[in-house]
Formats: structure tokens, C-alpha cells, sequence
């Protein structure tokens, strides 16, 4: 038997469209279409829980509140009451809309059930579903949606000269002649820190996408782990089934923990430019 | 470079919109229908938790109050009882005291009252006997001698007779 060292990725880097919708809708990806059944299935959650909302919460009232309560808490611990408020809106519904994209794409048959095409000359597999944030438009938008506010929240708490004055501002209260050597160095650090909040989308955006388009790989891979080493069938298949089962565990962990990442990572930016402590 | 790094992960202007707007729909959904009326119910709930807090301990504190209020007058009128019975008591030994000093005088003036009645009516009889006494030795006299007593030996008779009597 001939063992091919190379994993062979099972999707493409962008989310593709049907050939037959190329030609009116151009932009209806896979991931699009994945992503209007999450926003379906929120839509669905939150109006079948919170038809009736009451002082004494029914089950599915109840299920919420305890979701939204626990979180609320937690930004509340970070961010302070004033800015929670503020921004519990957009944190909450980013974490409960990339948990439910991380997961959805776990469902069987999403990046698994689809069409061959030629495209290039070259015979491809095009999925029906792809996960939406295994799609980097999706994972910009959520990082352009959160940075502008980021901004917008930070110019409105603390205000343009503030947010100068931290960014290029001497720290640690030197006075004296002291002073005029640090200014340079902290217009440079300044200048780098300018350079780190310009790179956060891109950043933010590739972390998130890189993690569950790596996960969707590593499941079609183990999924198809049989046929890589040429294994015969009744094997491929055996394989197929018990294989991928620690890494379903593990995709349901890195989905979890994608979406606490990308969204404490928001928390983060606007405790550190909105709250009035010395540095 | 960016733009052929977008080219290769499919990043266009149509679709990071679609997706976008896709997000901006779950975003206002939440808020709207979710976090909004559920924060709202939460800060409703922790307010009432809050006042049915408070109003245990105002209740709580009445009742301390009304607790001590009650033992305030259970021992205010254990008091009056205690004094109303002193009173009683005095009140009843000082007339029993009263009655029996009555009742002393009262007897002592029957007994005193007999011992006159008495001390009289034994005179009175004494009296009797005597003045009998002195008859029958008048009588016996003139029985004896065989005549006619006079006056004045009747009257000295008498007197010898009540002397002897007497003695």
C-alpha cells in the first residue's frame, strides 16, 4: 500500500456560486445562502422565545434570559455599566451569531452535499452549504460592523483629544526635560499603535475565518481519510464514520471558543479606549 | 497586493455587502426583540426583587417596633394589675381590720351591756329577798311574841333584819 503524505484540502479559499446564478445573482455564494438560514433560525429563536415577554418568564423566555443574563454580567465585569449598555447590542449579537455559524456548519451534509462543475478546465466540487464564517466577506463585515462602532462609541466616550493623547500622549507623568527626549519616542509608539487598531479588522476578520475554514478542511479530510491512504472500500466507509468523531468534539469547542475570542476581543478595544483610568 | 489577496478569497464588494446587511438584520433583530425587552424585564425584575427586599425589612422592622410595643403594654399593665391588687389588698385589710375592731367594740359593749343587765337584775333580786326576808321575820316575830308589832318596832325590826342581812 502507497501512503500519500499530503492532506488534500476538500474546499476551496472562497465561497463559491452555482454556475446558473452567475449570470443575475453573482453574489449568492454558498456561504450567503448558509448564512440566511442562521439569520432564519435567530429570527426563529428569538420570536418563538420572547413572543410573549413576562415578569415570570416562561421556558423559552427563561432560556434566554439566562443566556443573555450570564453574558451581560460578564461584559458588565469589564466594561462597566455605562459602556455595557451601550454596546451590549452588537457583542451579544456577535457572539450568538458566530456561535450559531461555527455550529451550523457542523450540521452533516453542510460543505458535504453539493455538485461537480469545470471551472478552469478543471472538475471541482461545489458545496450546496458552506459554513458562513468559513467565508472572509462575512468575517470582514462583522469586523468592519464592530470596528466602526468601536470607533463611533470611543469618539463619543472619550472624546478625539483624549483618544490622540492616549494614542501619542507621554505615559507615566515625566515632567521636566525628560519629557521633550519621550515625546518622539511615544509619537512613534503612538504611530504603532495606530498601525495595530488598522490592522484589527484584517486581523479579527482572518483569525475567525482561518479557524473554521481549517476546521471544515480538517473534517473533510478525516471524513475522507480512507480514501487518501486508498483503503478498501468497506473501509473508507467505516472510517469515514468513526474518524472524524473527536474532531466534531473539537470543531464544536473551536466554534465556541472562535466566537468568545472574536467578541471579547471587541470588549477588550473598548475597555481600553473608553475607560478614564491612568495608564 | 490586497486586492489580489481579496481576489483569492473571493472578497467583492456584493458580497461583503450581502453579508453585511445579513449581519446588520441579526443585529437589529436582537436588539430589537431580544437583549431590549429582556434587559428590560431583567431590570424590571431586579427592581421589584429590590422593593420586595425592602419592604421585608420595613415589615420586619414593624414588626420589632410592634413586638415592642406589645411587650410595652403587657408590662404596663402587668404594672396597673400589680398595683390595682396592692391597692385591693390594702383596701381589703384595712376594712377587714376596721370590721373586726367594729365587731370587738360591739361585743365587748353586749358583754358589758349583760354584765349591767345582769349586776341589776341580781340587785334587783337581792332586793327582793331582803324585803321578803324582813316580812317573814316581822311576822315571825309577832307569831312568836303573841302580839300586835308597832310601828316602831315593825320599823326596827326591819332594820335589824336588813343589817343582819346585810352583814
Amino acid at each position: 500500500m502507497v501512503f500519500a503524505p499530503s492532506l488534500i484540502a476538500s474546499a476551496a479559499l472562497s465561497a463559491e456560486t452555482p454556475s446558473f446564478l452567475n449570470d443575475f445573482l453573482p453574489w449568492l455564494t454558498n456561504s450567503i445562502l448558509v448564512n440566511v438560514l442562521v439569520v432564519g433560525i435567530i429570527v426563529w429563536i428569538v420570536r418563538s422565545c420572547t413572543r410573549r415577554i413576562e415578569v415570570i418568564p416562561g421556558s423559552g423566555q427563561n432560556f434566554l434570559e439566562a443566556i443573555v443574563e450570564g453574558f451581560y454580567g460578564a461584559v458588565e465585569g469589564i466594561l462597566g455599566d455605562k459602556m455595557t449598555r451601550k454596546s451590549f447590542g452588537l457583542l451579544g449579537s456577535l457572539f450568538i451569531f458566530i456561535l450559531i455559524s461555527n455550529w451550523f456548519g457542523l450540521l452533516p451534509g453542510v460543505g458535504s452535499i453539493g455538485w461537480s462543475e469545470v471551472v478552469h478546465g478543471q472538475k471541482e466540487f461545489i458545496p450546496l452549504l458552506r459554513p458562513t464564517t468559513a467565508d472572509l466577506n462575512m468575517t470582514l463585515a462583522l469586523a468592519a460592523v464592530s470596528m466602526t462602532l468601536w470607533f463611533i462609541w470611543t469618539m463619543q466616550e472619550a472624546g478625539p483629544i483624549a483618544f490622540l493623547k492616549e494614542l501619542f500622549g507621554v505615559k507615566g507623568g515625566m515632567k521636566g526635560p525628560i519629557l521633550f527626549l519621550l515625546v518622539p519616542l511615544f509619537f512613534f509608539v503612538g504611530l504603532l499603535e495606530v498601525l495595530s487598531i488598522a490592522v484589527r479588522p484584517v486581523s479579527l476578520s482572518l483569525r475567525l475565518y482561518g479557524n473554521i475554514f481549517a476546521g471544515e478542511n480538517l473534517l473533510g479530510t478525516m471524513i475522507n481519510i480512507g480514501n487518501l491512504f486508498n483503503a478498501p472500500q468497506w473501509l473508507t466507509a467505516v472510517l469515514s464514520c468513526i474518524v472524524p468523531i473527536p474532531f466534531y468534539f473539537m470543531e464544536l469547542l473551536v466554534g465556541f471558543l472562535q466566537a468568545m475570542v472574536f467578541t471579547l476581543l471587541i470588549i477588550v478595544y473598548l475597555q481600553l479606549s473608553t475607560s478614564h483610568e491612568e495608564h | 497586493m490586497l486586492t489580489q489577496i481579496f481576489e483569492q478569497f473571493g472578497v467583492t464588494w456584493p458580497k461583503f455587502i450581502a453579508q453585511l446587511v445579513l449581519f446588520i438584520i441579526v443585529y437589529f433583530v436582537l436588539n430589537r426583540f431580544a437583549f431590549g425587552p429582556l434587559l428590560k424585564v431583567l431590570e424590571e425584575r431586579r427592581k421589584r426583587i429590590e422593593e420586595g427586599q425592602l419592604n421585608a425589612e420595613k415589615i420586619k422592622k414593624q414588626l420589632a417596633e410592634a413586638e415592642l410595643r406589645y411587650q410595652e403594654v403587657l408590662r404596663k399593665a402587668n404594672d396597673d394589675a400589680q398595683i390595682l391588687l396592692e391597692e385591693s389588698r390594702k383596701n381589703n385589710e384595712a376594712f377587714s381590720q376596721r370590721e373586726m375592731e367594729k365587731a370587738v367594740k360591739e361585743s365587748a359593749a353586749i358583754v358589758e351591756r349583760a354584765r349591767h343587765e345582769i349586776t341589776s337584775e341580781r340587785n334587783r333580786m337581792v332586793d327582793e329577798v331582803k324585803r321578803e326576808m324582813v316580812s317573814l321575820v316581822v311576822k315571825t316575830t309577832a307569831k312568836v311574841a303573841g302580839k300586835v308589832l308597832s310601828p316602831e318596832d315593825q320599823k326596827r325590826l326591819s332594820e335589824e333584819a336588813a343589817k343582819d342581812l346585810a352583814s
